[in-house]
């Protein structure tokens, strides 16, 4: 069980020559802009502070699709499910008192995400509905409703946008450090715990055993005694609960309120660090830092007149690189059967 | 064919085979799994070039590239799995690739068909979907389809496998009247009854090498069990069931099929404690769905009770846990998965039954364990326990699945063609194995399709028929004849 292989360090390889190469035909000078990364976004606190919140819903989002996946649904619903996390968690922190305004505020994010799923996994388990199709259309009834209801029912009157209030300081998650520009909100520690209990669930629980013969095989876990239908519904929602608490994290830690069109596409950069993590959830710790790192790369770049696109492209090449490594050894295994 | 060798990477299929077969002969090519029949046989019709070797027809030397090549000099093959698409009807099925004309003429294409059916004895409704087609009759069809391109060279293979005897008997009868306007018909078995009975000259292989090819007359079969397998076998004689108290019964079980037919019709039995039962048939006559009933997979109407539960308020895993053990039919898509380790896949299914539990896991130590008795059952070929269940052959994956069933105290064991892929030798282990342990103190009830194979090793028969369970009588126990015929429906 290796958290970083050679495949892995041929793809940041891989991705640092694609980050010269783009950057030449966007008409930068490569030096110069990483240059640029190394300064603003690489070695200073604020570049840091960036890259963790960014981390913190891509680590969660990332176990959300990760576990999914093992069962063998693909979670495109995320987002949505991330998006309505997020709401109930705002609603619930800017109508309940202190102290138990944040445990009831990330109760609710895990419940609305959870609720948003639930109905994924009952339509594939029996209606054969597929999970692609569905949470498509999910995430844009989650995006459309919550943009209706924040522009209506939960619009902060003092607002121009829409936008509810900011939630109180009592709700807010604390920062367990801040030193200057430098703050590392309690968040990404909750993340980087749900990453580990994600390993230890998948990897080390009979239920994981479970799950993965699933995924592996539905026919045989059916044989082998596996209630297929169950364990689809059960893994689905706890993956819609995983992005329902990145949603109220982000709220709690970082945004402190929610706004319509609030996710800028978590749940679809997700699925990438779900695939580039490969077959171990810790690989999540890895693929999630990578992402929101490039994502604060491309970030400052795109204050030296380097179009934010180029991360698109970065993240897609990535993938796509990453995919092509891991059927090729699995095109390769198959051929001496 | 002469000097034949075949490579496939490591492996050496074929060793320097030298074939020759008289025109106008039915020539068997016996040996076990693995041998290397199919292969030469495949190469001869051009799906597989040889690494060396050449091959002559007629006195002319060919070469086919690919079995369109082989079909156009008359040499074409009927597979153990048919070649016919369900969707299809029969007439549609026995011209595609081989059609008349760009644009075809239905009524004219029919009646050739008809006329080639005829003059064969067959009788088909060229409209049906070849999908209701049981499974002689598409195998019927496969043979008119190489007559359709003039084939003057038959090989089929294993062809008597899905057949009942009395039908088998009469495919045989029909290849003879084939050789006798010309034709040519090689036949791979493993079946020494069919060699002995129908054949003219028999060819062994063992190991990817020719070990023999005499005219039939001068071998017997023991002789022909010897060549194939390289040892002399010796006949055990099986220890004596004493049948002692039920473990499984059921009752007037009633299974619907995938298409909603009765699959199974009412059928009842008993299984006791120390007594291997085998159920005798021709395939898809509803062996599979009580299987899955027993199983938990499907529902059923009737009664099942194992050890004094009812099955019908347990769960698979419950059953399971009851010891209860299948040994599936279809070792891919219902038995193990692929791309896991051995020991992975020998927990599977048994990894909730507390030996195997510890706190929220699986019992790393039990598991090892586990894999460990599985893999030591029967003389199994692996490198390492934790390798992937995709690296062993078909005959050691067999082995593994078989060995699970036997672990962890079951109490009755379905065994669906357990020894599906397996060599005589180790298939005959198999069953030793399941009447040892059935004589411990357990049950078990095997489905298979070859009935010498049931009427060899098992304690009582039963006969499934269109659904319907019949038992055997005892006085018919070792009639092949009269068992043939209540596997059609017949009165024995």
């Amino acid at each position: 069980m290796k958290l970083l292989g050679w495949r892995q360090i041929l793809l940041a390889l891989a991705g640092f020559g694609l980050i010269v190469a783009a950057l030449l035909i966007a008409g930068a000078v490569p030096a110069e802009a990483i240059q640029t990364v190394v300064e603003r976004a690489l070695t200073r606190p604020a570049g840091w502070r960036n890259i963790i919140k960014e981390a913190t819903p891509l680590l969660l989002l990332g176990c959300s699709v990760f576990i999914a996946l093992k069962v063998g649904l693909f979670n495109i619903g995320a987002d949505g499910q991330f998006v309505i996390g997020a709401v109930c968690s705002a609603v619930v922190a800017l109508n309940v008192p202190a102290p138990i305004n944040i445990p009831l505020a990330i109760l609710a994010g895990i419940v609305g995400g959870c609720l948003w799923a639930y109905p994924v996994g009952l339509i594939k388990a029996y209606r054969g509905g597929h999970e692609v199709i569905t949470t498509i259309m999910l995430n844009n009834i989650a995006g459309f409703l919550t943009f209706y209801l924040v522009s209506g029912a939960l619009k902060d009157p003092n607002s121009q946008q829409p936008s509810t209030a900011y939630i109180s300081d009592l709700s807010k998650l604390p920062n367990i450090i801040e030193s200057g520009p430098l703050r590392i909100n309690i968040a990404i520690i909750i993340a980087f715990f749900v990453v580990i209990a994600t390993w230890f669930f998948l990897k080390k629980t009979t239920v994981g055993y479970e799950i993965a013969a699933t995924g592996e095989n539905p026919n045989v876990a059916k044989f082998s005694g596996i209630n297929v239908n169950r364990i689809m519904i059960r893994t689905m929602t706890a993956s819609g609960g995983i992005a329902g608490l990145a949603g109220a994290l982000q709220v709690l830690a970082y945004e402190h309120r929610f706004y319509g069109n609030f996710s800028p596409g978590y749940g679809f950069d997700a699925l990438g660090v779900a695939l580039l993590a490969g077959g171990n959830p810790l690989g999540i710790l890895a693929s999630g830092t990578l992402f929101a790192t490039i994502a604060e790369s491309t970030n400052v770049l795109s204050r030296t007149g380097v179009p934010k696109g180029l991360s698109f492209i970065l993240l897609g090449v990535l993938v796509i690189v990453f995919a092509a490594f891991r059927y090729r050894k699995e095109a390769n295994r198959g051929s001496d059967s | 064919m002469r000097g034949i060798t075949k490579v496939f990477g490591p492996v050496v299929a074929l060793d320097q085979v030298d074939l020759t077969v008289e025109s106008g002969h039915i020539h068997a090519i016996v040996g076990e799994n693995g041998a290397g029949k199919t292969t030469l046989m495949r190469v001869l019709y051009g799906a597989h070039p040889a690494n060396e070797g050449s091959i002559e027809l007629n006195g002319q030397p060919v070469s086919f590239r690919n079995p369109e090549q082989a079909i156009r000099a008359g040499v074409g093959m009927v597979s153990q799995h048919y070649a016919i698409i369900p969707e299809l009807t029969c007439l549609q099925n026995l011209l595609l690739g081989a059609e008349p004309s760009l644009i075809i003429n239905q009524q004219d294409a029919k009646s050739r068909a008809t006329d080639l059916a005829t003059q064969m004895g067959f009788q088909f409704n060229w409209d049906q979907q070849t999908s209701e087609l049981s499974p002689g009759q598409a195998q019927k069809l496969e043979i008119l389809k190489l007559l359709w391109r003039n084939a003057k060279i038959l090989i089929l293979d294993e062809p008597t496998a899905m057949l009942a005897p009395e039908d088998a008997d009469l495919l045989y009868a029909k290849l003879h009247e084939l050789t006798q306007t010309g034709a040519t018909v090689l036949v791979v078995t493993h079946r020494l009854p069919d060699v002995m009975e129908h054949c003219d000259r028999v060819t062994v292989l063992r190991g990817g090498k020719l070990i023999t090819s005499i005219p039939v007359s001068q071998t017997n079969p023991s002789q022909l069990a010897e060549q194939m397998i390289g040892v002399s076998v010796t006949h055990h004689t099986l220890t004596e069931s004493h049948p002692g108290a039920p473990i499984l019964t059921a009752e007037n079980l009633t299974i619907l099929g995938d298409k909603g037919q009765q699959a199974v019709k009412s059928a009842s039995f008993i299984l006791h404690q120390g007594e291997l039962v085998g159920i005798a048939g021709v395939d898809g006559n509803g062996q599979r769905e009580l299987f899955h009933a027993l199983m938990g997979l499907k529902p059923f109407q009737g009664t099942a009770v194992l050890d004094g539960q009812n099955l019908r308020d347990l769960s698979t895993q419950q059953r399971i846990v009851s010891g209860l053990r299948l040994v599936a039919e279809d070792r891919h898509h219902e038995a193990v998965i692929e791309s896991w380790s051995i020991v992975e896949n020998t927990s599977l299914g048994l990894h909730r039954l507390p030996n195997l539990k510890k706190g929220l896991g699986i019992n790393r130590d039990s598991q090892l364990a586990l894999a460990t008795a599985a893999t030591e059952q029967f003389p199994t070929k692996f490198d390492n326990i934790r390798q992937s269940f995709r690296g062993l052959s078909g005959g050691n994956q067999q082995k593994v699945v078989v060995a699970r069933a036997l672990q962890e105290n079951p109490r009755a064991i379905l065994a669906f063609q357990p020894t599906r892929g397996i060599d005589l030798y180790v298939a005959d282990l198999v069953y030793r194995e399941l009447i040892e342990a059935t004589r411990r103190g357990i049950t078990a009830l095997v489905v298979s399709f070859d009935l010498d194979e049931i009427m060899t090793y098992c304690d009582r028969i039963l006969v499934m028929n269109h659904g319907i369970l019949t038992e055997v009588p005892p006085e018919l126990r070792h009639d092949r004849q009269a068992i043939g015929r209540m596997m059609v429906g017949a009165t024995p």
